[in-house]
């Protein structure tokens, strides 16, 4: 064979491992799970996975906007008493509103639902319904809790929790087992009020779901990544 | 040198496509064919060159030709909803085990040539 032929032959083996890797990269940044037969799943597949990059991209947009905004606040208010009340009064209202991501000492709660071999009679009972997390929510806050967040999502005073099928949706977002929640306020309170005798965890417990419960000095729980939007209330003239 | 010319061609291919961008989900499907297409080419191209009829011209045109008329029909299978691409897999794959066994008995055949030489001159 000539020098031409072990040349191109180079360039053939060469063009098909770069082909090979670029797929295989490809398969495994899209990370779909189980493999997809249909072309036309495939397109839906991309059209998805390209808003939700759409959003993200925007989403950063917005987050570098808002540290501007932030920034410009604190250059203008820096000789100027009365604004530099406004801008400490805006902080606080934005930690109540939750749009800021703080850390504090606190409980973390971690529900599962029951291991398959204990199963028998309601196979409703052995998994963590929205309701259940609702319940949880409601004694945190009663028992005190300043901050709650359930898989990374914050409740905020318009959160809906809700069932969505086998998931959660929280926030609009969709999560599912294991829910760990994640509760700033004073540890023993919070603790307490969940571990009662006859309370609603002990309940869960008694009926298979697994409930792990923990004390912490450090916990940080994330911001609410959603936008707040007011459309009919007024203020009372 | 054939053998250092395709392990130098590899890695090139490895380094370069590791570093190239990741492609649009549904056109990996497109590519997946190809690669299959290229590979039949590549086991064809083998097999040619143990019988001794290998040509560089209808290897390198088996090589870009099968794979561009597998990702049309691929294209084609997409627009009418039938999955033609199954086709061209079941094809390749099937030519893929063909030429593998004709390489598989080319080399067991000099295997045994050798070991019966051998014995050959031990007996003598």
């Amino acid at each position: 064979m000539k020098k031409s032929g072990y040349f191109i032959i180079g360039i053939i083996c060469f063009l098909m491992t770069a082909g090979i890797c670029v797929q295989v990269k490809t398969v495994t940044t899209w990370d779909t799970g189980p493999v997809v037969q249909s072309m036309t799943e495939n397109k839906l597949r991309d059209n998805v996975l390209k808003a939700k990059e759409k959003y993200e991209n925007e989403y950063k947009l917005l987050e570098q906007s808002m540290e501007e905004l932030e920034n410009l606040r604190n250059v203008a208010a820096k000789d100027n008493t009365d604004a530099q009340n406004m801008e400490k009064q805006i902080n606080d209202a934005n930690i109540l509103l939750g749009l800021t991501e703080i850390t504090g000492k606190g409980i973390t709660i971690e529900l599962n639902d029951a291991n398959d071999s204990e199963l028998a009679g309601n196979l409703n009972d052995y998994l963590v319904h929205d309701l259940d997390l609702v319940e949880v929510v409601n004694e945190l806050f009663n028992a005190g809790a300043e901050a709650v967040s359930i898989n990374g999502q914050r409740v905020v005073f318009s959160t809906a929790i809700n069932c969505s099928g086998n998931i959660v949706k929280v926030n609009d977002e969709k999560i599912g087992v294991p829910f760990k929640i994640k509760a700033i306020g004073l540890p023993e309170k919070l603790y307490g009020a969940l571990d009662r005798p006859g309370g609603y965890l002990e309940l869960m417990e008694e009926d298979g779901v697994q409930v792990k419960m923990e004390k912490s000095d450090d916990i940080t729980v994330p911001k609410y990544e959603g936008v707040y939007k007011t459309e009919y209330m007024q203020i009372v003239e | 040198m054939i053998f250092f010319v395709i392990i130098l061609g590899c890695i090139l291919g490895v380094v370069v496509g590791i570093n190239l961008p990741v492609i649009s989900y549904s056109y990996s499907g497109y590519l997946a064919i190809a690669i299959i297409a290229a590979l039949d080419s590549v086991f064809g191209g083998i097999t040619s060159v143990l019988n001794k009829n290998f040509d560089i011209k209808i290897f390198v045109s088996g090589f870009f030709g099968n794979a561009i008329l597998a990702m049309l029909l691929t294209y084609l299978g997409e627009k009418l909803n039938v999955d033609i691409y199954l086709a061209a897999v079941i094809v390749f794959v099937g030519r893929m085990f063909v030429n593998l066994s004709i390489i598989r008995r080319y080399y067991i055949d000099k295997w045994d040539k050798k070991i019966k030489s051998k014995r050959q001159i031990t007996n003598k």
